[in-house]
């Protein structure tokens, strides 16, 4: 029989070394924690994408590019594939254009991109996607924490936002035991507690039941930020400042929402005759 | 997410993470020299009391030892084999008894205790370039993304059977994996828009309009 | 953006072993009558389709989760109770097989896939397993080394047939998404 006195040392040693660091870890003072996050000026009011060239799997999808708005409230319509998508990562530098100049109330997406996460807010089509943590509370503590409060401090905020939701008994629940509008729902409470100044929606809508879609809908016209809003629904932009209609990379038609869907809904018709 | 952990709380959920690793520690330094099956009988039969401490739902994890006991069987089968009855008595309990304490851990510590308890043992991880914070991170997105699969797994399956695929069920582990890379792809662009595994360094002056 | 992207790619590979420890009664061809998990073909795949580093990380990401408690190894077993087990050889060798297995993908890349990741996840899969799993056994057990390798002998076939499927996986995989296997960027 061999002598396990020999053999074993060597992972209990690590379970001993493990725990007497733990041990002494604890009369440790914890570290100070990171203030928030220094702020910057504003710069401008206005959105600008300036002669932009972006290419997409190796095929030109932007050409001189350039879009100007200072309206809070704008919607961008298209059909799949048409450009939508790129254009709005632009606008958090998700994606960064070849040639141009992109720039959010002043900032570079660029050279200021570390700027963007608190600036711009993003919800994604599938919550499934955005939500990265395993309960709702870790969810939006998430965003406190990025911009420097200390975990405590975040489930605070966290649970402040939800109590004034009236929804506080969702905090430790799993976020794979809500329904889609409850994800969708928690997905823009944890990028509206970052506090962004332009927020993007790309398609939100297509899994919402419908109060949930009426609640957002309340929301977008209700917040003081700026808002983007990516739709197939073309009734939501009822109350729009301005409404861009891009096709195969180009802005086809830019004006009053309801002129732009005059437009797009003739060339659609247009396209579905000569089929 | 599915954890061993009781909730549920006894003399055992109060102590903290790190003091239970210690215990831990000390009780393995104690017992792994020990050869004498009667001590090791002993030791074992403790081990199972302080289960029946834990109230009455304590007792009953003492079932847990099942999924060990064929490879017990197959030690013990060995060592009769080699004419080591003796030995193979007191390791079999050994390894019931190391199992046991071990897992009495697990039942009463929350994931999250036990994570913070072992911080320490991950800082000098931060010298090959892990920081703390993305471990959480990674842990967290784990936790969180292990039950989305099982699920995608379950609709890869009923997609499967009602197509008449019955066996060589191995086959949907690839779009299984097709499924969880272009999600991550997904929760990536999501993550950095939220800021990146690093947090945010500056931000914007918030104006009120 | 990189970072953030192979973090959530470690993550979710991490997951994917979960899930395939977690599904019931998985239907592998049993050989010689001992059931086979899909857990130690996540090892393997995860060396082909991740690489060395990052596969590593994904597994030892997974053993992390399982020590914390997650009941997540096949048969719903976890928490710091397997790493008092006969097989804590095994499960601490995990990552290493990865590891091992996404190197010779990278030794291999002239040798066509299939073969590549045959040879890769029966060297990284089974030889780096075995090569942690039998010495734990023998420390765990009190039996000799011989005794330990006996007993685990009956896994070999099924292990052999499970690197045959990691082969065929990765094969599949690069077909849908060519460029997607770390080693095989260039060919293809």
């Amino acid at each position: 029989m061999p002598d396990k006195g020999g053999y074993t040392l060597g992972p209990l040693f690590n379970v001993v070394a493990n725990t007497a660091v733990s041990w002494f870890s604890r009369k440790q003072k914890t570290p100070t924690l990171a203030h928030e996050a220094p702020l910057y000026a504003s710069l401008s009011d206005s959105i600008c994408i300036e002669q932009v060239d972006l290419q997409r799997a190796n095929s030109p999808l932007f050409l001189q590019l350039s879009l100007r708005w200072e309206e809070s409230r704008v919607g961008l319509i298209g059909n799949n594939g048409s450009g939508k998508s790129s254009l709005v990562r632009l606008l958090n530098g998700l994606i960064t254009p070849q040639q141009g100049r992109v720039s959010v109330f002043g900032y570079d997406t660029v050279k200021q991109a570390a700027l963007m996460p608190a600036l711009v807010g993003f919800i994604f089509q599938n919550p499934d996607h955005q939500m990265i943590f395993p309960t709702v509370a870790e969810e939006l503590a998430f965003g406190c924490e990025q911009l420097g409060q200390s975990a405590q401090q975040a489930r605070v905020s966290a649970l402040a936002l939800l109590t004034e939701q009236g929804i506080a008994s969702w905090a430790d629940r799993p976020v794979t035991q809500l329904s889609e509008g409850q994800k969708q729902r928690v997905c823009i409470l944890s990028v509206l507690i970052m506090k962004p100044r332009l927020l993007i929606l790309d398609e939100p809508f297509s899994s919402l039941d419908l109060p949930t879609r009426r609640q957002l809908l309340a929301l977008i016209h209700s917040t003081d930020m700026h808002v983007l809003l990516i739709s197939h629904d073309l009734s939501v932009y009822a109350d729009f400042d301005r409404l861009i209609w891009v096709d195969e990379g180009q802005i086809k038609a830019d004006g009053a929402p309801d002129d732009v869907i005059r437009t797009y809904l003739a060339a659609i018709d247009k396209l579905s005759v000569s089929l | 997410m599915i954890s061993l952990y009781l909730a549920h709380s006894s003399w055992l959920h109060r102590l903290p993470a790190g003091f239970k690793l210690c215990l831990l520690a000390a009780a393995s330094m104690i017992i792994l020299p020990v050869t004498q099956l009667e001590w090791m009988v002993v030791f074992t039969l403790a081990a199972a009391l302080l289960y029946v401490t834990l109230g009455n739902r304590g007792w009953q994890n003492l079932e847990m030892v099942r999924p060990l006991l064929p490879f017990l069987a197959v030690i013990m089968l060995f060592h009769l084999w080699a004419g080591s009855f003796y030995e193979g008595g007191v390791s079999v309990l050994r390894l019931v008894t190391m199992f046991l304490l071990a897992n009495l851990v697990t039942l009463t510590t929350r994931m999250s205790d036990m994570m913070e308890a072992l911080q320490p043992v991950f800082r000098p991880l931060q010298w090959i370039g892990i920081s703390p914070r993305a471990l959480a991170l990674a842990v967290a997105l784990m936790v969180r993304f292990a039950p989305v699969l099982v699920l995608v797994m379950n609709s890869l399956d009923e997609a499967w059977r009602a197509r008449g695929g019955r066996k060589k069920k191995w086959r949907l582990i690839a779009p299984l994996i097709i499924q969880a890379i272009r999600l991550s792809d997904h929760v990536a662009e999501a993550l950095t828009a939220r800021g990146g595994s690093s947090g945010i360094s500056v931000r914007p002056i918030e104006t009120r309009r | 953006m990189n970072k953030d992207r192979t973090l959530v790619q470690i993550a979710l590979y991490a997951a994917v072993i979960a899930a395939l420890g977690l599904l019931p009664k998985f239907n592998i061809p049993v050989a010689g009558g001992v059931p086979l998990t899909a857990q130690t073909l996540g090892l393997m795949l995860a060396g082909i389709m991740l690489g060395p580093v990052r596969g590593f990380l994904s597994v030892a990401l997974f053993i992390l989760v399982v020590a914390l408690g997650a009941p997540l190894l096949a048969g719903g077993r976890g928490g710091l109770g397997v790493f008092a087990g006969p097989t804590v050889g095994f499960i601490v060798g995990f990552p290493f097989a990865a590891l091992v297995t996404g190197l010779m993908m990278q030794q291999l890349q002239r040798v066509n896939l299939f073969a590549a990741a045959l040879i890769s996840s029966i060297v990284g899969g089974i030889l780096v397993l075995y090569a942690f799993g039998i010495p734990g056994m023998v420390v765990m057990t009190s039996l000799d080394f011989a005794g330990a390798a006996k007993a685990i002998l009956v896994f070999i076939p099924g292990d052999l047939i499970k690197a045959l499927i990691a082969a065929l996986i990765a094969q599949s995989v690069l077909r849908a998404m060519p460029g997607i296997i770390p080693s095989r960027q260039a060919i293809v």
